[in-house]
């Protein structure tokens, strides 16, 4: 629930950046709408989703303090003083990410692997951009630890899932290249040349992940894993498009179309479409509700990604109005994906009661 | 009480959806063990990282319940040791990512 009111109050908060009327609470968040949707959202769900792995008490700490920051996020929005109720926000977001941190740790620890490491990698980067951030660095100037977080959490785990299909050392070496140039970039970095470097190792990462991830093979199946792989498969188009314009404008500088169509590429292009294609199967796991895969989860996805590409062309050509319609179809692509999710829980709760009452008919 | 080949056929039933394919032929079974009154599975996930080992065991109990009288015992043990390697799939699921 907490995550789920990171993601409304972040979208809300984008909305009114792009001109939208929305609610008090979301156009005073305005300024919040990155760290909302960055650590609000998917810092409460990435962390509640290594609690459950892990199964340790002491991880679920995480997930809490994550959504705690949220609340004070949303609580300070309305009030005058936001810089600290953001400070506060930022400490809890912070003491989030190093719980992340050790639960990752401990992952790491019990299964030394070039996959768990980067995943505790990507787990460093999050407490590492809200460090800076609550330092008083500006949001643009986190923004590649915030989006390493996020990439490299999901290419640790599509790394541990192409051990189905081997990779070769050589192509695990590669992988570690990669991976060390963009952590690099970050640390070192502070000119056009470490952003393009960064912008790189992302159009890099794309594809080795594009190369060895098993959706190649099990997009030819059918259902839900058919569902996952082309989530996955159009993600790393996105994932690949977001690194080349970061590469192209020499990092995430703000102010220019350049840095919302990156961001936009990178968050909802790559990781929300990977959200979309394993929410089936990561919220009957953390929420214990069945998520029996529907026909219509395409819809969303459809959606989600056609509205992308309005707005990136919008992006391209300077046409505000473009942008503003594909940031709220982008919006509602998010909700038709809530309601389809639910009416799937709803439909297997019911097909679930109907199979036990036709169990009980029976002599 | 089905024997050990029946209790593992039942198990194919069950799938890692990601992968899109069963947990017998991805090699997370380690060994089944069945007695008079109860049965008994060693299985494995490939990642103490991954979500979805409560829900993958709990779906092997259920098709394994299946099979056995409601007074039987069903115990799904996850064990980590010997840690999961591609090497234990079977012919099948190496086929199936192209191997």
């Amino acid at each position: 629930m907490l995550g789920f009111a990171g993601l409304l109050a972040g979208v809300g908060a984008g909305l009114a950046r792009l001109g939208w009327s929305m609610p008090d609470i979301a156009a005073q968040s305005a300024g919040l709408h990155g760290p909302l949707v960055v650590c609000g959202f998917f810092g409460t769900v990435i962390s509640l989703e290594r609690a459950v792995a892990i199964g340790r008490p002491w991880a679920y700490s995480g997930p809490l303090l994550a959504g705690a920051g949220t609340m004070l996020a949303l609580g300070g929005a309305g009030l005058p003083a936001l810089g600290s109720a953001a400070g506060l926000a930022a400490v809890a977001w912070f003491l989030a990410g190093l719980v992340l941190l050790v639960a990752s740790l401990d992952v790491l620890r019990r299964q030394p692997a070039l996959f768990t490491f980067t995943m505790a990698a990507a787990a460093a980067c999050w407490p590492l951009g809200t460090a800076l951030w609550a330092a008083g660095a500006a949001v643009h100037e986190v923004a590649g630890w915030w989006m390493a977080f996020l990439v490299l959490t999901i290419a640790g785990e599509r790394l541990e899932l192409s051990r189905f299909m081997p990779p070769s050392q050589a192509a695990k070496l590669a992988f570690g290249a990669v991976l060390a140039l963009m952590l690099f970039v970050l640390a070192a970095g502070d000119g056009p040349w470490a952003g393009s470097a960064f912008g790189a190792g992302l159009v890099l990462l794309a594809a080795w992940l594009l190369r060895h991830d098993i959706a190649r093979r099990t997009v030819r199946k059918g259902g839900l894993t058919r569902f996952i792989a082309i989530c996955l498969l159009a993600g790393y188009a996105w994932l690949a498009l977001g690194g080349a314009i970061v590469a192209a404008a020499g990092g995430l500088s703000p102010g220019s179309p350049a840095y919302g169509a990156a961001i936009h590429a990178l968050a909802l292009g790559f990781v929300f479409s990977m959200v979309l294609g394993h929410a089936p199967i990561i919220f009957p796991a953390v929420l214990r509700v069945a998520v029996p895969y529907r026909r219509w989860f395409y819809l969303p996805l459809a959606l989600l990604h056609l509205s992308l590409l309005l707005r990136l062309a919008g992006d391209a050509s300077g046409a505000f109005a473009l942008s503003r319609t594909g940031g709220l179809l982008n919006a509602l692509a998010l909700a038709a994906f809530v309601v389809g999710t639910a009416a799937a829980v709803a439909a297997g709760a019911r097909e679930r009661r109907a199979e036990k009452e036709a169990c009980a008919r029976q002599p | 009480m089905p024997d050990d080949d029946a209790v593992r056929e039942a198990l194919r039933q069950v799938d890692d959806p990601e992968a899109g394919m069963n947990i017998v032929d991805l090699g997370l079974v380690y060994g089944i063990d069945v007695s008079e009154d109860s049965v008994r599975v060693e299985m494995t996930m490939t990642t103490a990282a991954c979500p979805m080992a409560d829900m993958i065991v709990e779906a092997a109990r259920r098709v394994v319940s299946e099979l056995v009288p409601d007074t039987a015992r069903v115990d799904i043990e996850l064990v980590w040791d010997p840690p999961w390697t591609p090497d234990r799939m079977t012919g099948i699921a190496r086929e199936h990512f192209g191997w």
